[in-house]
């Protein structure tokens, strides 16, 4: 155990340090903050787009541009840049040491693979997990400061809900955990193909092109696609948004959860067990 | 018995002339009206709207003449364009502006109501049509269906307790026409929804939102900081 | 004296390619023992297996008396490596570095430490930089620094002089040889290099193409040569009647245009000189190849 954590201590040392790893604290910082001032000038003209249907009839009372919903379209906005940001730092966490040589390094010393895999894999999940914090913190936290608490309007594709302000903090903390563990299964599918690729830009090529083209199946209404749909992880990456429908299915939020971790232990599983196999010929 | 007899063929002539006229009717729900210098009551609405759910809500109803109404709720809620409380006092009471006229009966949480029809004079005027239900024997709107030209037609129905001397309701449910509220799927990124197939024409929904009112405060001097925010 | 390495048997499929074939060898403790190879013979990938980087496809690999199989945790406590070349984590400074690994080798070093192992690499002062700004020298004197950090009683170095300048060439010798001698360690070293090994190892492998081409002590393996003498002379003709009629003809071998070639021992040529001249042939050069080198050129066909 002592050996398996001073091997962590060395991962999560060298994903903090490398300079790729701020890249994604950037991208979200300046994806969050751009947002946050396009809906500080422009919020209720992009807002009636969705509201407009009920403007017609109705005077829509009460603070609807509020901190809440900017974090919710922030969450949303990025369910497709997050995984990228994710994969561009774990999916290099294998294959990068062996595109460098000092894998050779890392594997000549007493730790086994296993536990070397798994060190990588718990760090790419520490990076994913402060990934979050920071978005957490910009959508969250700066958006409360800039526009203040209120009811969220949670928008969905069967319409609006709208969810009082004193029944959503327990909602954000949910919604953090499923996103962390939806996250978890791209670093995971990151950490599997870095494990098995021997250059760093393969692995980060192929999980970003894995999330779009099941992305864009997910996007496309045919019913020909919703046979396959469940069997997509994307598909159960966005479940963090059930959490503000009302009544909350939980039935499905459970199920997502289970086929999320069914993704995880697969993924992780699948690295240890082709990275015991592997030569190191670099 | 004379007497009695003559205040009851007072009171039978009056029925029989105020369901006649539409105006006589108005007047004297207009003078309910008039008692009320300002209220203020508790307020519960619950809502139903195609496409919106959300839980209903508390809040409080402020109102004071000529035309100071404000409903205090925390939270996002929705109102219909036309208040079903401010418009009806408002439309009715300038007599001039409208001409009326009865265009039948119809019995209405059991009242024989006369269905008066509103048609504003002047063309420019926003309202199109204004339909009341007012029962001819205590002149009180029990449903309304009124026509605009920027906000299309809203039909209301008030039910009555306590309050009938200043024709304030207890509820008031107001029936709206609505497209469903559909977000895109590219907006709301729903990848987890399945799709559902398509019926074609898409048909308007009826929504409804009820206004419980309890608890009324009439004519306690409002002071106009009740209006602000 | 106990086999700090032994390898019986050993072979390495890739696919259809066999890399290492039926290899065996022990290098006893204590010793500097000589990997010989052309490039591509199979040295590396025997490197790996040795350290556990190519799992071998056959065979049997045991370090210390111990299967490296079962025991490879506890074995790599005692070994330490550079594999074709040390590499680092550029962004992080030499300190930073030589901190993971410690780490990774589970060492509990002190600031004092790190200093007196810097200083033995002559990097002390140096620590603090990002190690993307090192020269080729410096990474060098910073992967021994790797090297050493956890004191490995066997070490394998595969191609160590790669890229060295001749004083960093010197400077290596210099190290290992101090490291067998002072310290007890033993060394088993890679290279194509035949002076290399002759100069500094004790026993030797020689492979090509995955296979065992001769083993055993360097002094052994070489009394048994005779060295190639090539005599370029005038007269070619009256020369080789002269060799044809004495008994230098059994040490003859081939002709090279006018170059005879002689298979004989080094302490037979001034003989063979004295020999000629007195017969009236002029010499105009006499060379003999390197022991070792040539051995090596031989049994592996360039």
């Amino acid at each position: 155990m002592k050996e398996f954590i001073a091997i962590l201590k060395n991962e999560i040392i060298k994903t903090i340090k490398r300079p790729r790893s701020f890249i994604g604290f950037g991208i979200i910082a300046f994806i969050c903050l751009m947002l946050q001032s396009a809906f500080y000038h422009d919020g209720k003209e992009i807002l009636s787009f969705v509201t407009g249907q009920l403007e017609n009839v109705f005077n829509v009372e009460g603070k609807v541009l509020n901190g809440n919903l900017i974090c919710f379209i922030v969450l949303q906005t990025l369910i497709v840049q997050m995984p990228l940001l994710v994969a561009l730092v774990t999916g290099d966490l294998v294959s990068g040491e062996t595109a460098n040589g000092t894998i050779r390094f890392l594997l000549t010393r007493p730790a086994s693979r296993t536990k070397i895999v798994l060190a990588k894999w718990i760090a790419g999940l520490f990076y994913t997990l402060l990934l979050l914090i920071v978005l957490g913190f910009f959508a969250l936290f700066v958006s409360h400061w800039i526009f203040g608490d209120g009811d969220l309007m949670a928008l969905n594709s069967e319409g609006l809900t709208i969810i009082s302000a004193d029944d959503i903090t327990w909602r954000w903390g949910y919604a953090f955990l499923i996103a962390f563990l939806s996250l978890s299964v791209v670093a995971s599918l990151a950490n599997m193909l870095s494990c098995i690729m021997d250059n760093s830009i393969t692995p980060i090529v192929t999980v970003m092109a894995i999330i779009i083209v099941f992305t864009i199946i997910g996007m496309f209404d045919l019913p020909s696609f919703d046979i396959i749909k469940p069997f997509l992880f994307t598909t159960h990456m966005i479940s963090w948004k059930s959490l503000f429908e009302d009544p909350i299915p939980f039935h499905d939020i459970w199920f997502s959860i289970a086929v999320l971790i069914v993704h995880i232990v697969l993924f992780i599983s699948i690295s240890i067990f082709y990275f015991n196999r592997k030569d190191i010929n670099s | 018995m004379q007497k009695l007899l003559s205040i009851l063929f007072l009171f039978v002539s009056f029925q029989a002339l105020a369901g006649d006229d539409p105006k006589l009717l108005v007047r004297e729900l207009n003078k309910k009206f008039n008692q009320i210098s300002d209220y203020k009551a508790d307020l519960f609405m619950e809502f139903n709207i195609p496409g919106v759910k959300m839980k209903n809500l508390k809040g409080k109803v402020v109102f004071k003449k000529p035309n100071k109404f404000k409903i205090k709720a925390k939270g996002i809620f929705f109102l219909p364009k036309q208040n079903p409380m401010q418009n009806m006092s408002e439309m009715l009471i300038d007599t001039n502006s409208y001409t009326s006229i009865i265009s039948g009966y119809e019995i209405v949480e059991g009242k024989n109501c006369a269905i008066v029809n509103i048609i504003p004079l002047k063309a420019q005027d926003e309202l199109i049509l204004g339909k009341f239900w007012i029962d001819i024997k205590n002149p009180l709107v029990y449903k309304s269906q009124i026509t605009t030209k920027n906000n299309g037609t809203i039909e209301t129905k008030s039910i009555y307790g306590s309050n009938l001397k200043y024709a304030l309701p207890d509820k008031i449910i107001v029936k709206v026409e609505i497209n469903k509220v559909k977000v895109p799927k590219m907006m709301s990124v729903d990848l987890n929804k399945k799709s559902k197939p398509k019926t074609g024409i898409e048909s308007k929904e009826t929504g409804s939102i009820q206004l419980n009112f309890s608890n009324y405060t009439i004519n306690a001097h409002l002071k106009d900081a009740e209006f602000v925010d | 004296m106990s086999l700090a390495i032994q390898l019986k048997n050993v072979s390495k499929h890739f696919g259809d390619f066999v890399a290492v074939n039926d290899l065996s060898f022990e290098v006893q403790q204590g010793d500097i023992y000589g990997f010989l190879g052309p490039n591509g013979s199979g040295k590396s990938t025997t490197l790996r297996m040795i350290m556990g980087l190519i799992k071998n496809t056959q065979g049997e690999i045991n370090l210390f008396g111990k299967s490296l199989n079962t025991n490879r945790s506890a074995i790599m406590r005692e070994v330490g490596c550079i594999i074709e070349k040390p590499d680092f984590y550029n962004y992080l400074t030499a300190l930073e570095n030589l901190q993971l690994f410690a780490r990774a080798n589970q060492l509990n070093f002190k600031k004092a430490d790190f200093e007196q192992l810097l200083e033995r690499v002559g990097l002390l002062g140096r620590e603090k930089d990002k190690v993307k700004t090192y020269s080729h020298g410096m990474k060098q004197r910073l992967g021994l620094a790797q090297l050493l950090i956890h004191n490995p009683s066997l070490i394998i170095l595969d191609e160590p002089n790669t890229g060295l300048d001749p004083q960093g060439i010197i400077d290596l010798r210099n190290l290992i040889l101090s490291l067998n001698k002072e310290e007890g360690k033993t060394i088993l070293f890679s290279s194509h290099i035949l002076s290399e090994v002759q100069e500094m190892c004790s026993s030797m492998i020689v492979i090509n193409k995955g296979k065992t081409i001769a083993q055993g002590k360097v002094d052994e393996l070489l009394s048994h040569e005779k060295i190639h003498v090539k005599l370029e002379v005038i007269e070619v003709e009256k020369t080789s009647q002269l060799i044809n009629q004495s008994n230098w003809n059994e040490l003859f071998d081939k002709m090279e245009e006018n170059v005879f070639v002689m298979n004989m021992s080094k302490d037979k040529i001034p003989e063979l000189v004295a020999f000629l001249t007195h017969s009236g042939v002029g010499i105009e050069r006499i060379d003999y190849r390197n022991q070792l080198e040539e051995y090596f050129l031989k049994i592996t066909n360039q």
